[in-house]
């Protein structure tokens, strides 16, 4: 209990703070620097007004999410260190996983106060803290190289009605994001689908339904607030569209939960 | 014209710059807070033990990393991408809140106005999660209550489910046939290989490239039909 009591000392909210202050600093740097320079070349400011207003609004419930993440970890690391991690390069479904991963390698059968030693505490911190740094480590050696020499695949050549001509790849660009996004968003819906299928074995239908049907409630909510954009011309709905569907499908999450 | 792009031209050039040596400053105070920590609790980290737990677990998120690099800076730009990965929680916040963003204002990939709007977007959403998290530590006690009551425990338990889905609805309609055969695809795979749930992450990989190479061939037979895009 002594190590919890140094683990949310002063000390470490000054260590832990310090960062997360540092990461603040440089959010604001680069915010105000991409805003000037987009005023610079001719970029409408009401449409970065609506940006920054989208992502706030955006981010607000997620955010929520990520500090029960923080409540989650600060019974066993203490509040400053959990609170750092995820509010620096961490990641929700990281941060746990790799601190049980690292408290069963110091020999702690599960990650608990009652257990947590200073030595152990610094070896999970370590490891936390090196685990997820690849990202960060690409960009310093490769992200200009890698983000401004992105060059396109030779373009394919077609045949129409006899005519040869080269497929317009730059055209390609924007469709191609947008599949991958479909990509990352159908492959964890599909996940809520093969939970309820084949959680407890192949084909037994007794995996949660929980999270597909607040997806369900979700993407309902989504489709209501498109259909007002559209028939009341209602541009300004697309800044709270997101999270005004997220709060709906929470908050019958909390109804659906009962049932379940 | 020419000194709109001289004058972007020199701010990328500056975010690289910056970019690069912020990360550095970062990722240098990151591993060197738990050394600080161990010094101050009165003990190091195990480093054997450090290894054998990366060695674990570490390594799929190394493959994770580059994967994550790979496919996200050419949808984030530049200044979106160093405070992507120096803020973390891309999947479940960054992407989504910056394709949205851009979306919202519509702006292509690949332009000057997609770096633009993404760094704001990502840096905004950063600056959200921080704050939130710091009312929240600051808050700790009165709220712990609230937040961990069984009641609202199915709401927060579920908000990546509530953001794909109504991340779901606005994009499926942009492109329903590849949006079908991808679901029913990894339906299939998830049903037949339940083990897969719990790396749902790394699955983004084989989705996503099925999405792409289902839009190229969209893509190639309306160009050859002489329509284009």
């Amino acid at each position: 209990m002594e190590v919890l009591a140094k683990l949310n000392s002063p000390v470490m909210y000054l260590i832990c703070g310090g960062i997360v202050l540092l990461v603040a600093i440089i959010c604001m740097v680069f915010a105000v620097r991409a805003y000037r320079a987009g005023k610079a070349i001719g970029i409408n400011v009401s449409k970065m007004k609506r940006v920054i207003i989208a992502s706030a609004t955006f981010a607000v419930l997620p955010s929520v999410g990520i500090l029960l993440g923080v409540i989650a970890l600060s019974g066993s690391l203490g509040t400053p260190w959990p609170w750092l991690r995820l509010s620096v390069i961490g990641a929700l479904h990281y941060e746990t996983q790799v601190a049980e991963a690292a408290a069963e390698a110091v020999g702690m059968e599960k990650l608990s106060a009652s257990a947590m030693t200073a030595s152990s505490f610094s070896t999970i911190a370590l490891l936390m803290s090196f685990g997820i740094i690849w990202g960060m480590v690409l960009m310093i050696f490769n992200g200009k190289a890698y983000s401004t020499k992105l060059v396109l695949p030779k373009p394919e050549t077609v045949e129409t009605n006899g005519k040869k001509k080269k497929l317009n790849l730059k055209a390609f660009g924007d469709t191609a994001m947008t599949a991958m996004f479909i990509g990352l968003v159908s492959a964890y819906i599909a996940s809520y689908i093969g939970q309820i299928v084949s959680a407890n074995g192949l084909f037994t239908f007794t995996g949660s339904w929980l999270p597909l049907a607040v997806a369900c409630v979700s993407a309902l909510a989504m489709a209501g607030f498109l259909l007002i954009r559209e028939k009341a011309k209602a541009d300004w709905i697309d800044s709270f569209s997101i999270a005004g569907s997220m709060l709906i499908a929470m908050t019958a999450a909390i109804f659906l939960g009962k049932i379940g | 014209m020419e000194q709109k792009n001289t004058q972007y031209e020199a701010y990328l050039s500056a975010t690289h710059k910056l970019g690069r040596w912020l990360t550095v400053l970062v990722l240098i105070l990151l591993l060197a807070a738990p050394f600080a920590i161990g010094l101050f609790l009165g003990a190091m980290p195990n480093l054997a033990a450090a290894a054998k737990a990366f060695l674990g677990v570490g390594l799929v998120y190394l493959v994770s990393g580059i994967v994550e690099y790979l496919i996200y800076v050419p949808m984030l730009g530049a200044g979106g991408s160093y405070l992507a990965f120096i803020t973390g929680n891309l999947i479940n916040m960054k992407i989504p809140c910056a394709i949205n963003a851009r979306d919202i204002v519509g702006v292509r990939s690949g332009t000057p106005e997609n770096e633009i709007i993404s760094t704001l977007s990502i840096a905004t959403s950063s600056l959200v999660t921080i704050l939130v998290l710091a009312v929240g530590v600051l808050l700790m006690i009165p709220l712990q209550p609230v937040l961990q009551s069984p009641t609202l425990q199915p709401a927060f338990e579920n908000v990546v489910p509530a953001l794909f889905g109504a991340m779901a609805c606005k994009y499926y309609r942009m492109n329903r046939t590849v949006a079908l055969i991808v679901l029913a695809c990894m339906s299939l795979l998830f049903i037949f290989v339940p083990s897969l749930i719990g790396s749902t992450s790394m699955m983004v990989i084989p989705s996503g490239a099925l999405a792409i190479v289902l839009a190229y061939l969209a893509f190639r037979k309306q160009q050859k039909a002489g329509g284009g895009l």
